[in-house]
Order: C-alpha cells, then sequence, then structure tokens
C-alpha cells in the first residue's frame, strides 16, 4: 500500500515486516486522527484525506486571532458536513474568557450543541469545570495550553469532567504507557507541531515587550494582549526573531531562540501501542491543500499500524511549506 | 502573618547560608526551572531538611517550592520533597502543575498550598477549583492588574501574593540553550545560568536563565505600596532566584522600611534609596502588568533610565 502525498514524501507500509514483527490479524481499534480545519475548505480535504474529526475556532473565541477562525454560519456547515460523513467536528474555545465573557461563551456553546457540535477545546480549569456542569453531554478536551506534562496533570483534568487532555508531540510513548496505566481519560498527542523554546501555555515574553500591540491589532470582543488568553495579534513570534546575547556585558552570540518542528509519523505506531486515544495535528493556519496532505500522510501511517504493518516514512523532512513553522 | 510577609527565594543550601535573611518573614527553598541547578534544594533532600530547619530557626516560615513544568520522570523525586517538607514541618508548599497540586490533595491533605505563577490563574473560576484543591494563596499570573487580582481575590476568599521587585518570570522551557555554549565559555553547568545573561534586541532585554527567562528589567512597585496595602495584599515577593546575598538583602531591607512607614501612614520613600535600587538593576526598572499595559513599561513617578546589562 502507498498513499502518494504532495511533496518529497511518501508513507509505504511493508507486508513483511508485519508478519514479522506482530503477523497478521484483525485490524486493531485506532485512535482518532483530528486535523485543524481553519477553514470549510481545510475541513472538506481533512475528511477527504482521512481525519475523523477537525477542530475549528469561532470567530472571536479562539486563540491565536481572527486568522484560522469561523463564523457560525460557516461553523453550522461544517458541522453538518462533518455529521453527513459520520465524522466529528470539535471547537476551540481556548481562551481564558473574564467572568462576563463565561457566561456568553457558555451560551454560545449551549447553541451549538444543540446544532450537533461533539467537543470543545478549553485552556482554563474554571471555565473547565463551568462547561461540564452547565453542558454535560459535551465532551471537553483540555486544551495543550492548560500545560499537562503528566500522569497527575492528567487525573486533575480527569477529576474535574474532561473527556481528553492533550499533551506536547515532544513527551515520549513511554510517558504515554505511564498515564493511561493510571487515568482513565483520553490521551490525545499532538504529534505534528512546532516546539517553541517556551512550553505551550507558559510564555509571556510577547507581553512583557509589548502588550499594547495585541489590543490595538483588531477591534474584537476577546481579551486582547495576552497570548495566553487568546489575545488578538498578540504573538508577534519574538521567539524566531534575532536575538543578541549577552554574558556579563559583551556580546558572545546573534541567536534564535531554539524551536523545532515535530512530525513524529515515522513512530506513531509506537503512540498508538502506548494507548494514545486521539492523533492531533496543529496549524488552523495551514492552507486546505498542506491539511489534506499531512492527514493522508498520517492517515496511511494510522491505517497501516491498524492492520499490523509496520509503516515506513522514507522523506528525510517535510517541506517547510508543510510546516506549522511555515505558516 | 502579621501586617505583611515579605518573601523570597532560594534555590540552594550555598546561598542560603551566604544570605542575610534578617529583612524577610519568609523564603522558597528549591529552583523551579531545572533539575540541575547548582545543588537544587529540590534534588538534595538532606540539603532540603537542613534549609527548612535553618530558616525556622531564624524565626522565619519556610516554604518549599517545586517544579514549574515536571514531566513523570521528575515526579519521584517532587513526591520526596514533599515528604521532606511535610517532615521537617514546612509551612507551605508553592506549586506551579496542577497535577502537583492534586497529588499533594490526595497525599497529604492538610499540607498548606500556595499556588505559583506558572500555574496560570488568570480567573475566579479558575482559582475557585485551585481553592477546593487545597490553594491557601495564590500568586496570579503575571499577565493580569491589580484590578483582575483584586476581583479574584474578593470572589474567592484566598490572598494573593505579589511579586513586588525582581525579575519577572516570562517563560519555562524544557531544554537549555546555555548548554549549547559549554564547549566555549569557561562556565560549564550547573553554574554558567547564574552568570548575567541578557537576550538584546533594540531596546529589549531578558534575562536568560538557561531553562527560564525572566525579565531584563526589575519588577519595582516600591513607590505603590501603599495602594497594595490599601488594597488588602499583605503578602509581597522579592525574587531572587537568580541573584546575590548583596541584592537579596539590600532589597528587602528597602521594602521592609517602605512597608513599615506606609503602614504607619507615611507613603514617601527617601530619595537615597532609589540610588541603591539603581545599583541593584541591570537594565532597569517595570512594574510588570500590575496596570493593565505592556509588562516592560514603568508606571508612577519615578522615569528610571534603561540600563546597557
Amino acid at each position: 500500500m502507498e498513499a502518494a502525498t504532495p511533496g518529497n514524501g511518501s508513507l509505504v507500509a511493508s507486508g513483511h515486516s508485519a508478519v514479522r514483527s506482530r503477523g497478521i490479524g484483525p485490524p486493531k481499534k485506532c485512535a482518532m486522527l483530528l486535523a485543524p480545519a481553519g477553514n470549510l475548505e481545510a475541513a472538506g480535504q481533512a475528511f477527504e484525506a482521512g481525519a475523523d474529526a477537525v477542530y475549528v475556532g469561532l470567530k472571536g473565541w479562539s486563540r491565536g486571532g481572527a486568522r484560522g477562525e469561523l463564523d457560525r454560519e460557516q461553523l453550522r456547515q461544517c458541522i453538518e458536513l462533518a455529521h453527513a460523513l459520520g465524522k466529528q467536528v470539535q471547537l476551540a474555545a481556548n481562551i481564558i474568557p473574564k467572568a462576563l465573557e463565561r457566561q456568553r461563551l457558555l451560551g454560545q456553546l449551549a447553541e451549538l450543541a444543540e446544532w450537533g457540535l461533539q467537543a470543545v477545546i478549553v485552556n482554563d480549569a474554571g471555565f473547565l469545570r463551568e462547561v461540564r456542569r452547565k453542558l454535560p453531554a459535551l465532551a471537553i478536551t483540555a486544551s495543550i495550553g492548560c500545560g499537562a506534562l503528566n500522569t497527575d496533570d492528567a487525573l486533575f483534568y480527569q477529576d474535574l469532567g474532561a473527556t481528553a487532555v492533550v499533551l506536547p508531540g515532544y513527551v515520549e510513548p513511554a510517558e504515554i504507557v505511564e498515564v493511561k496505566a493510571k487515568a482513565a481519560i483520553q490521551v490525545e498527542v499532538m504529534l505534528h507541531m512546532v516546539q517553541e523554546f517556551i512550553q505551550l501555555g507558559k510564555c509571556w515574553m510577547p507581553s512583557y515587550l509589548n502588550f499594547a500591540a495585541g489590543e490595538q491589532a483588531i477591534p474584537a470582543e476577546r481579551l486582547g494582549g495576552s497570548v495566553k488568553r487568546g489575545g488578538v495579534g498578540s504573538c508577534f513570534r519574538i521567539c524566531q526573531q534575532p536575538w543578541m546575547l549577552l554574558k556579563d556585558g559583551v556580546e558572545v552570540d546573534q541567536r534564535l531562540f531554539p524551536g523545532w518542528q515535530l512530525s513524529r509519523v515515522a513512530e506513531l505506531g509506537a503512540f498508538l501501542d502506548a494507548g494514545a486515544d486521539v492523533i492531533k495535528i496543529q496549524g488552523r493556519s495551514l492552507s486546505a491543500e498542506i491539511v489534506r496532505a499531512i492527514i493522508a500522510m498520517y492517515r496511511a501511517a494510522s491505517d497501516a499500524w491498524r492492520c499490523g504493518q509496520k509503516a515506513e516514512w522514507n522523506a528525510a523532512a517535510l517541506p517547510v511549506m508543510w510546516t506549522v513553522r511555515g505558516r | 502573618m502579621g501586617a505583611f510577609e515579605l518573601n523570597t527565594t532560594i534555590s540552594n543550601l550555598r546561598s542560603l547560608q551566604e544570605s542575610d535573611l534578617s529583612a524577610y518573614d519568609a523564603v522558597y527553598l528549591g529552583n523551579i526551572y531545572c533539575r540541575i541547578f547548582e545543588d537544587n534544594f529540590l534534588e538534595r533532600m538532606n540539603d532540603l531538611k537542613e534549609g527548612i530547619a535553618r530558616v525556622k530557626d531564624q524565626g522565619l516560615r519556610a516554604y518549599v517550592t517545586s517544579y514549574a513544568g515536571p514531566r513523570n520522570d521528575a515526579l519521584p523525586k517532587v513526591e520526596m520533597a514533599l515528604e521532606t517538607a511535610a517532615a521537617a514541618a514546612a509551612d507551605a508548599v508553592e506549586v506551579h502543575n496542577l497535577g502537583v497540586l492534586r497529588l499533594i490533595h490526595e497525599q497529604y491533605p492538610g499540607m498548606p498550598v500556595h499556588i505559583g505563577g506558572f500555574a496560570n490563574v488568570y480567573t475566579d473560576a479558575g482559582t475557585a477549583v485551585l481553592k477546593e484543591f487545597g490553594a491557601v494563596r495564590f500568586t496570579p499570573n503575571y499577565e493580569i492588574s491589580l484590578d483582575e487580582v483584586r476581583a479574584i481575590t474578593a470572589a474567592v476568599g484566598i490572598p494573593a501574593e505579589l511579586l513586588v521587585h525582581g525579575k519577572m518570570p516570562l517563560g519555562v522551557s524544557d531544554y537549555c540553550f546555555l548548554l549549547e555554549y559549554e564547549s566555549h565559555w569557561p562556565e560549564k553547568c550547573p553554574v554558567v545560568c547564574q552568570k548575567q545573561l541578557f537576550l538584546r534586541q533594540g531596546d529589549w532585554a531578558m534575562r536568560s536563565v538557561g531553562k527560564g527567562v525572566l525579565s531584563g528589567k526589575d519588577v519595582c512597585m516600591l513607590e505603590h505600596l501603599p495602594t497594595l496595602l490599601a488594597a488588602g495584599h499583605k503578602a509581597f515577593r522579592i525574587e531572587t532566584a537568580y541573584e546575590t546575598p548583596e541584592y537579596r538583602l539590600g532589597i528587602a531591607r528597602i521594602y521592609r522600611t517602605a512597608l513599615e512607614r506606609a503602614l504607619a501612614g507615611d507613603g514617601t520613600v527617601d530619595e537615597s534609596v532609589w540610588q541603591m535600587i539603581r545599583e541593584h538593576t541591570a537594565v532597569g526598572l517595570c512594574n510588570g502588568f500590575y496596570f493593565g499595559r505592556t509588562g516592560g513599561e514603568y508606571i508612577g513617578s519615578r522615569a528610571e533610565t534603561t540600563a546597557a546589562c
């Protein structure tokens, strides 16, 4: 089986290695493949390429700004499309709302749940608990911005009523095994993502340097200024700009903060063996074409694993244009 | 607690022994960024036990902090530090990670917990959850304003601890890029991060401590202490995890004097004090986000110059 993907890479599933390593048996239950969708076209392409679900933002209520958000009508259409295909839509409501905004957002979520929204992704323990209490039928994911990293974090969000918790793609399969051994909550791993120098959810360098830039960028309902809260335009990627490093007042280097594009498709089988429930792809700002290509690649690897085959990723690296870093 | 509490952070026993803590009421022991920071209290249980005893022997409250972003491999050590803190009768533990908060709630239900600045306390709803898990005090996320802090304390009923002076944490990492320089520099891990290292771009500067990034400027709320006291705040932190004993003592004396004067109705600060403050900052002063502005700005009557780091 060969899944052709645009660009440099192709994914090959080897039946021979499967016979050697696992034997041929009935297909295994596979993790959900969760794709980003910044617009309706991307959602459609992701579903066609094999995503089980997409996550989308609703204008004004998701972290990262207006880029990559749907308006209410587009969201309704997205949910209808997913239902027609037997798939799911999750809503990234991953800002940190203030008290008044919480009630408005809860009202929106209640309406969207009636439309058929299956899950919401949130970024604040207090809001998570409030959604659980007010909308008990809605699945809730503790966003990667919650900063969960360990087994006890997973148990904490499980206690609050979360359905799933997102871990960053730089954790190892052994850590997933440890979490799954103690926690019943679903474990979602963002295997395709940009790993910035600072842990996700724990960076306020931009607002230290320029809070007002976020506040003035775009008139919006959401909180301004803070990346963490979801401020519009507030992450101006200072970590991707050159900095002078001084030691005892003397310049010793010009450098960027370290950062890496993670794409662990080659290790997907290990994460699935470890018990990951959801494989998540970062990048609501990616084009529909790129989302399709990435999802096709992960789908092929996932299907190969499900059938007991060994997937071999034979490209040295993803083209930059495929990556979230290249956004 | 008396009329106020002035506290600070000390990472290891050496630094504790070198520090005059006479101007403080409490000390947090441990380095939250790096497990291999020089003789980190959080990795050396005998040192931690001795540190707690030394602090308490001086009549101060001893708090034990914990890692900002622990993965599973760090949790056994976190549990050992908690066990040591409990056995040595530490007065509270500080928690930045919500999994660790849950762990304490399960295993040490009576242990007072202070929520740290990396726990991302932004809202009253979030703080209420943490209170149910045993939190008795919280450091708000550094990004929120004094008005927002007041709204949280009023709604939830637990006090805030405010950073009043020192370099404000801006981020924590799994990776130490200073290790890239080990082959070129005479200083090696685990002491290289204690050098005066700044990242600079134009007028902007941040302090690098390897796995953490701090504000280049020192937060300074000296002239705003009467406002903080009037708002009911009592717990104040001078952040000195990467500072010298001289800084730790000098700044604390200034703030203790100013707090006592403010409580007596005199909100003024002697001009000579500002000269001392200037001598202890490499880049300049700021107020953090307390006034709803860019964290690196200074609001107030002082127009301190930006230094060259």
